[in-house]
This record gives structure tokens, sequence and C-alpha cells, in this order.
């Protein structure tokens, strides 16, 4: 098993975040801001050592749940400052930047890395289309193209232009181009049908990034081998990546209370703007192509009402409590996926930073070696 | 007298270029470039040491001319391995790009710094309107309306919207914003009439990067300082920035070849591309609004092209020489010109990597001594 | 669609009003100007049926006797909504205009649906902004397109007339403190129109109603002064259109999603 460390940077110094879109920023301090950024960066950076394969960031706009929204400025920083991790971008937003841009940035980073960089092609979530004004019903055919386009700009050997529906460029030819060939590895959500198709189109390795039943995720890891068949290929275990909330302390008490607590301050304050900005892009705009996609979607405002934490480690839906427990959960949740890749979400909500660094001693010292060949 | 040193990561591993646009990146080698990449880092990093107050970074596109296609990621970079020296983006191409994120990138900058950041509001050189395919007509109304923008997203204490004719978003809050108060010092280009009183209507420090005529350089000066003065502020001597290409060695001859070699190469290699798209658009657009600017642009940049390497030393255009040579011509410019800042710009072309380092170092130990109380 | 002018007898007198359009109604409160058919509010009426009461004194008509204060106002225009419209309306107010719809929304919320505050007088601190007496620096603080300015309809002495009334209903103050106060009791989901240009509100206006409104929304027009409808013609019949219709959804780009509308 491979694992991915992923950390949203959320600003964590906000009592009360209301439930406005966007979230006031004069909540934001920006010396304590410098502190956690100083923080959360040597954070990302020693997750190398804890040993790690992949270190992410992701892009988020307007609101407390994240602070990179360009997640390649802190790629770069965290590039600079290790040597072998492969660096995952969970973020870019596809569908709200410039594809040539995103082409470019993507290939610097590769460069800067020798060849480290894991590109995310994201849709994003629904708020981030309120963030910057693009048409949430365009997400897919924007996309789509976009995708096309950025491949291109990594594998065309002569100038070319693009005419298409909604990009257009004459001529191009960007500089620097990426190291890795034919270009470097994609990493794609599949929370929905429509985006595990997307994927396994591309050949991008499918992110579940939010693990809501076995069921679910299996569900779309079928779409993902049914298209990757009619397309004439076999993905292996190291196609698909689950992400997952973890939390590990010396009792399985302690490790339930942190969870229990950070987990509510990141649905209570962190997503309080956030859902009310989604509900307006899922009720009132054709954000996913298909009513059930619709449906399932764990923002709907029939669904936010939390599952207990208890319950979701019952169902293993969570890796929380000693490290011998959290062993037996990555077990269990292989047995049921059978994925090559998990992506682990440790700084969930505003889990004290010692919380953390206790969840990632115990993952070198412990789980790790205990679950590498799995 | 402050100094900023001026980096524009070039690829000097062509011999020739053809005059196409965009150049074709077959000739971009990307296994020798991620040693580049460090190279150019680790130098710009040694600016710090050696003395300079400002670390210097451009945006450019599809040619070797500079491999910052995002300089925001070289920014964070040298934030991580720098402690005092400000961080001066001499792009960001603001008409090119969103402004909101243009906004967000630099408050990332500005609160991981600390508030070292420069913020440059540049409306850039006009091959870069090709690549990404923006009207260059519509370059001054954009930069107008996006740094308006900008500025609000970073100032304003609630949500706001913002209906205009290029951009238009409902409700603006960006997390982070900056650490600096009201907000980081703008940069500004004034290397023409036009541009000096736009950079003074917009309380702009301006910039003249690359000195090509010291007549020229006044007026703009005088133009700045007296727009200023109709809007009713005053600039100080920090406020002004006047850029030469630099070269300092143990001997003048030395300094001479070296220059000379690098400023053929900048010119008739590194160039050769832009200059056709840049052609294009200074002869087919209305880049330039005003005609008689239009056309000494266009003679200036051919007869620099022409001008040798000790006509520009007599017209002061360069600072080449021993340190005690340079010394004379830094306070020559200071006296024909009365600025604060000086860009200093070392790896012109092809010039080696270690002639710069040794050039900045001669800089560091001999000239910036001799000249910082100016 | 252009304006109809009629008249309605109300309990301290007649009270003139244009009304134009077809759809949901909406009440248009005229600035200090008085009453005037912009091509914005025209093309606005489209979509609304837009009622624009003229405000007694203004535009050649007589003042109601008891009827000289910005609350007064408030009362005489919900008598003009329930004998006139009989439900419940959206309100745009502009600049005196939208100090009148404040007060309207705050004493009769029930009549309001969504509220629009175009660049908003009442708010602003003493001594900055205002209308100048000097023709040349008035045309400045009220517009950044003089040229879009539709030739003058109205005579000189109306125009100068109607001005002098703005002392009769709330005494030629700056800031309507009283209002202030209330202002976080307005539950109608508001809009808050400024432009980048306005040289009569100070930006602290738009953004103390931004602070106070419980459910505002904030938004800059670009290049335009204190006339948006007269500067930014389309950006006003845009955005106002949208946001009557869509409520909160106007947040969301509506692409061409036949959902969002």
């Amino acid at each position: 098993m491979k694992f991915s460390y992923t950390h949203h940077m959320p600003y964590t110094h906000v009592e009360e975040a209301g439930q406005d879109w966007p979230v006031a920023n004069k909540q934001f301090d920006p010396e304590r801001g410098a502190e956690l950024y100083r923080e959360y960066i040597d954070n990302k950076v020693y997750a190398e050592e804890v040993g790690f394969d992949w270190i992410g960031c992701n892009e988020h706009h307007m609101s407390p749940y994240g602070l990179m929204p360009n997640p390649n400025l802190i790629a770069a920083a965290v590039i600079e400052r290790t040597r072998t991790a492969g660096i995952l971008q969970s973020g870019n937003i596809v569908p709200l930047t410039n594809p040539i841009r995103i082409a470019e940035e993507y290939a610097m980073l590769d460069v800067q890395s020798g060849g480290r960089l894991i590109a995310g092609f994201m849709r994003g979530i629904p708020h981030e289309y309120v963030a910057y004004n693009v048409a949430p019903d365009e997400s897919y055919a924007r996309m789509r193209e976009a995708c096309e386009l950025i491949l291109k700009c990594w594998t065309e050997p002569e100038p070319f232009g693009w005419e298409g529906e909604h990009y257009r460029f004459r001529a191009v030819s960007i500089w620097p181009r990426p190291v890795q060939q034919p270009h470097p590895p994609l990493v794609m959500s599949g929370t929905s049908r429509e985006s595990a198709t997307l994927a396994a189109e591309l050949g991008a390795t499918m992110g579940v990034l939010r693990l809501t039943s076995f069921d679910g995720a299996r569900a779309m890891m079928d779409v993902y081998r049914e298209v990757a068949k009619s397309d004439g290929w076999e993905p292996g275990p190291d196609h698909f990546m689950v992400g997952m909330g973890c939390c590990i302390a010396d009792t399985k008490d302690e490790a339930v209370e942190t969870m229990k607590s950070g987990q509510k301050y990141f649905f209570e304050v962190l997503g309080g703007g956030i859902r009310t900005a989604q509900r307006l892009v899922i009720q009132k705009t054709r954000y996913f192509e298909h009513e059930e996609s619709r449906q399932n979607f764990p923002g709907l405002p029939s669904k936010v009402k939390q599952v207990p934490i208890e319950e979701r480690i019952e169902k293993g839906l969570l890796l929380c409590g000693t490290p011998d427990m959290v062993i037996d959960q990555l077990r269990r949740v292989k047995a049921e996926l059978g994925h090559g890749r998990m992506n682990l979400n440790i700084k969930i909500g505003n889990t004290p930073d010692g919380a953390v660094m206790t969840t990632l001693r115990h993952l070198k010292e412990t789980v790790f070696p205990a679950v590498r060949d799995l | 007298m402050k100094f900023n040193y001026f980096h524009l990561m070039p690829w000097t591993d062509i011999e020739e270029t053809d005059q196409d646009w965009p150049v074709a990146n077959k000739r971009f080698v990307p296994d020798r470039a991620t040693a580049l990449y460090e190279t150019y880092i680790d130098t710009m990093v040694y600016a710090e040491e050696c003395g300079f107050d400002w670390i210097g970074c451009n945006e450019h596109h599809f040619s070797p001319y500079g491999l910052m296609s995002n300089c925001n990621l070289i920014g964070t970079v040298l934030i991580q391995r720098t402690r005092r020296a400000r961080i001066a983006m001499f792009g960001n191409l603001v008409p090119l790009l969103n402004p909101i994120r243009v906004a967000e990138e630099y408050a990332m900058l500005d609160v991981m710094s600390g508030g070292r950041l420069i913020a440059g509001f540049m409306r850039g050189i006009p091959h870069e309107y090709v690549a990404y395919n923006i009207a260059p007509s519509e370059s001054w109304e954009r930069l107008e309306e996006a740094s308006e923008l900008i500025l609000k997203a970073w100032t304003e204490p609630e949500p706001f919207g913002w209906e205009g004719k290029h951009y238009k978003y409902r409700a603006v809050s960006i997390w982070p914003r900056p650490i600096q108060q009201p907000h980081p010092p703008i940069l500004m280009s004034a290397s023409s009439p036009e541009s000096a009183r736009f950079a003074a209507r917009h309380r702009a420090k301006m910039g003249m990067v690359m000195l090509t005529d010291l007549e020229a350089a006044k007026n703009c000066i005088r133009i700045y300082r007296e727009t200023a003065r109709e809007h009713g502020w005053e600039p100080g001597v920090d406020d002004i920035l006047v850029g030469a290409h630099t070269c300092v060695a143990e001997d003048d001859e030395a300094a001479r070849r070296h220059l000379g070699g690098g400023l053929d190469y900048f010119y008739h290699v590194l160039f050769g591309g832009p200059r056709t798209a840049q052609r294009l658009v200074i002869q087919k657009t209305r880049f330039y609004r005003d005609e008689a600017n239009r056309k000494t642009l266009g003679a200036r940049l051919a007869a620099l092209r022409r001008t040798t390497i000790e006509e520009r030393i007599d017209k002061g255009m360069v600072l080449c020489g021993t340190p005690d040579r340079v010394i004379e011509q830094v306070r020559h410019l200071h006296a024909e010109l009365g600025h604060g800042v000086m860009n200093i710009n070392m790896k012109i072309g092809n010039i080696s990597d270690a002639a710069v380092r040794r050039s900045m170092k001669l800089w560091g130990e001999h000239v910036a001594p001799a000249v910082r109380d100016l | 669609m252009s304006f109809q002018e009629n008249t309605v007898a109300l309990s301290s007198g007649p009270l003139a009003y244009h009304v134009a359009g077809d759809g949901p109604p909406v009440i248009h409160m005229h600035a200090a100007s008085g009453f005037r058919a912009t091509a914005a509010l025209e093309a606005l009426a489209q979509s609304f049926r837009i009622y624009a009461p003229v405000t007694p004194g203004f535009d050649g008509t007589a003042t109601h006797d008891g009827v000289a204060s910005m609350e007064a106002l408030a009362r005489l225009e919900a008598e003009f909504a329930d004998t006139v419209i009989g439900e419940t309306a959206d309100v745009i107010g502009h600049s005196f205009g939208g100090w009148r719809a404040t007060w309207y929304t705050v004493l009769h919320p029930q009549k309001v649906g969504q509220l629009v505050l175009e660049c908003p007088a009442g708010f602003r601190e003493e001594g900055v902004g205002g209308l100048s007496p000097d023709p040349e620096e008035l045309q400045r603080r009220l517009y950044a397109h003089p040229e879009k300015l539709p030739p003058e309809t109205k005579p000189e002495s109306m125009v100068t007339r109607n001005r002098e009334m703005l002392a009769h209903y709330h005494g030629g103050k700056a800031k309507d403190d009283a209002l202030v106060d209330r202002l976080n009791e307005i539950e109608a989901l508001t809009l808050i129109l400024h432009g980048t240009k306005d040289g009569a509100i100070p930006i602290s206006s738009p953004r103390l109603l931004k602070r106070l409104i419980p459910r505002a929304f904030l938004i800059y027009v670009y290049d335009a002064a204190h006339a948006i409808e007269v500067d930014q013609p389309e950006y006003f019949t845009g955005l106002v259109g949208d946001f009557l219709t869509r409520g909160e959804a106007f947040l969301v780009n509506p692409g061409t999603d036949d959902r969002a509308a």
C-alpha cells in the first residue's frame, strides 16, 4: 500500500465563521496566518521523513477551509525542501483556470522537482464556482476540453493552436515543458459516475477522496474499470486511491475524542459558508449531469446531518484508534476495495498540531512498516 | 540607495533560434532544466547574502527568454530560503490573468513572507498577449480595471461584488488577505510617458527595468513626479526604480567581454521569437495608444540591438567594469536621475553562471557599500 | 417599455406616479432630481411592472400636509402600495430614494420582497460627498460618462425646486442615525450598488450598510459614478434583473441552465 499525505491548511483561529458565503476575511489575522503557513509547510515537508510516498496540496477559495488558493505556490516551497516524495496536486481546479496556465505551472513544478509531480485535474467542489463566477453547469464541458488542451500542451512536439468551445489559442508552445514523459501521471476525482468515467478515459489514478460507503466506492471503481476495459486496458491497484480521515493515539478514547472535536470544528466552523454556496449550486444549476449523482452528493442539505464518528469507525470509513486498530482498519478497507493507494487526511478541522504529530509518529514507527506490503 | 537583484531565468542551451513565434519547445531539454532551476534559485538566494535588498522575479511565456510562467511559484521558493530580502514581483501580467487570482496569490506571498512582497501590476511586453490570446488593444483598460479590483480585494472589510467591463464577480472575500497594511506596495512599469502617468495615478512605485536612453528616462521620471503631484501625493526616492544590465569583474576587459557576449545572445537568440510576436502586436494593434510612442519604441529597439557595448557604457546604459568603474557609473546615473532603487540584472543572455556569481560577489563586497548611502 | 403617468388620491392628497412594464411588481423610488425614465429602467420594465411614485413637492407636484419627514414619506408610500399595487413588491431606491426605500423596508417589512439600494443617501459622514452647489463639480460627482446623459427635459426651475425639497423631508442631514440604528431589523434580501467613481456618496456608506444589514450583497459597479443607471445601464439592468429574479442564487453564474432562472 502506498500513502499520500493531504493537508488542507485550514485557518483555525476562527471561532464562529457563520453561514454566509463568502466568509468575511476580516476574521483572518495575517500575523497568525504567517505562523500557520510556516508550521504547515514544515509539517508537509516532514511527511517525507514519515514515509509518505506523496505529499498533497489542494485548491480552495474565499473561506478558512484551506489557505491555498493556488496550491502550486505551496508545492514549489515543498519541492524545494524535499528530495524524493511525489508532489500530489489534488487541485488545480481545471474548469476555473486558464488551462495553458495550469500546463505551464505544472510543467514548472515537474521540472523543478526533477519529475516528482502527480498532476491533479480536479473539477472542484461546487462553491468554488461561486467564488470565481464560472457557471457550474459548464463544469463538465470545461473540464473535458481543458484536460485535452493541457495534455496537448505537454505532448505536442510543434507549436499548435486550439479552437474550442471554451478555450481558444492561436499558437501555443509552453516553456518549460515537463520532465516526465509522455507527461506527468494524472489524478482525478472519482466521486461521481461522470468523473469516474473521465478519469478512466484519461488513464488517471482515480481518487475516492471522501469515502462515504464501501458500496458507493466500489460502484465508482467498477465504472472506472468498465470504461478502461472498453478502452482496452486493465487498471492495477495503484490506479485507485482512497481518501480517509486518520487519527492515531495511545488509546482508542483519546483518538476518538481528538477526531470528534476536529470534525465538529470542520463541520460547524470551516464548513459553514461553503455549505451555503454549495446548496445554491446544487439546487439551482446542473452541476451534476446525472440526477443520481446529485442525489448522492454528500453535501446536500438533507444529507449534511453528521453520522456519528463511532458509527463511521464501525463501518470502516475512518482510520481512528490505537496503532494496532488502525492497522486492522487499513487491512479491512484494503480487503473491501483492493486499491493500492491511500490518501490520509490528518489535520481535520482544528485538530491540534501536537495530535497531528502523534498520528504521524505512530504511522512512521508502527503502522507503515506493518501495512507497506498490503 | 537600495538594490534589486533581477533574474529572468533564461534557457541558454540553444545556439540560435529561428524567428518564429512561439519558439518551439522541442528545443527545451527538461532533464537539464532541473539543474538549471536549482542553479538559478541558488543564485537568487545568494543575492541576499550579497547585500541586495530586493530579489526580483518575472513572468514570461512561450520562449527561452524566461522560465517563470508563473513567477509566484519561484517567489514562494525564495521566501523559504531568505529572511530579509523583499520579494519583488516584476510579473504578474495583470491584464492576462484573473485579477482575483492575482490578489489571492500575492496575498499568499505576502503572508508567507511576513510582509516582504512588492507587488508588480505589470502590463507585460507585447508578445505575451499573443501567448494568452488577449487583445493587446484592451491591455490598458484591463490593467486599469484589474488594478482597482485587486486593491478592493485586498482592502475591502466586507465581502463585495464587482460589475465591470472585463471582470464580474458577485461575492469576493479572499483568504488569506495580505499582511502589509493597507496593502503591499505596488510596482508598475514606467518606461514610457504613458505608463509613467499611469503608475503615478495609481500611487505605484515606478520601474524602468532596463535603461535605453538617459534623456527618455529623465522625462519619464519628470512626468511621474508631476502626475503624482497632480494626484495629491509626493513620490519618495524609494518609489523610483531604474535598472541596467550589469557586469562587474576584476578587469574592465573581462567585464566587457562577458557582457558583450551576453547581450549579443540576449538580442539575437533569446529575443528572436518574441520580437516576431512583438512586431505583430505593435504594428497591428493599439497596444500603444500613443502613435509617437509606437514609432519610437520600434526604432529604439532596433537601434538598441545595433549598439555596441562601448557605446552602451559611454551612454550610461549599462554598468560594466571593475568595481571602481561601476561605482562611478552608478554615481553618474544617480546624479542624473535621482532614483532610490537600482535594478541590477546580471544574468544577461548566456553569461556563465560562474561569471554572474563573481559579479554578484564583487558587487556585494565593493560596489554596494560604496553607493549604498547615495 | 415607456412609462405612463397617473395620479392616485391618497388620504393626504393626490400622488403622481409613473408606471411601465409587465411582470412582478417593483417600486422605484427616485433620486433628488425627481423621477427619470432612464433607458435602464425601461429595459428593466421588460420583465417587471415598475411603479415609480413621485414624492410630493417634486417634479412640480404639491406637498402633502403632514408629510414632512422620511418616516412620513414611508407611510405615504405604504398607502400608495396598498392602494395601487395591493401585494408585496420588490423595492429599488436611488440616492434620496434609497434613503426612503430603507425607511419603507424598516417600517413596512411585510410589504417588501427584495430591496435594491442604488448609492443610497442618508448614510454618509457630514462634510463628505453630497451634492455640490457648483454645477461643474456636481456633474463630476454624479456622472462618470456625462456624454451618455440624455438631454434635460425638465425646466431648470423644476430641477432646482426638486433639490430644495430635500430639506423639507430630512432637514439636509447627511446621516440618519435613527435609521442606522434600525438597519439590523431588515430581513429583506438586499442588494447594495455603489459606483467606483461616485462623488456624492463616500465608500463608507455602502460599507456601513453591508456591515449592518443582515442579508446584504454589496456590488461595486465599475466606471460608474452616482448615476449608475446613466453611466452603466447594461450593468444595472443585468444585475438588478438577475437579483430580483433569482434571489440569493444570483451569486451563482447561471450559464445556460433554465433551472437557475
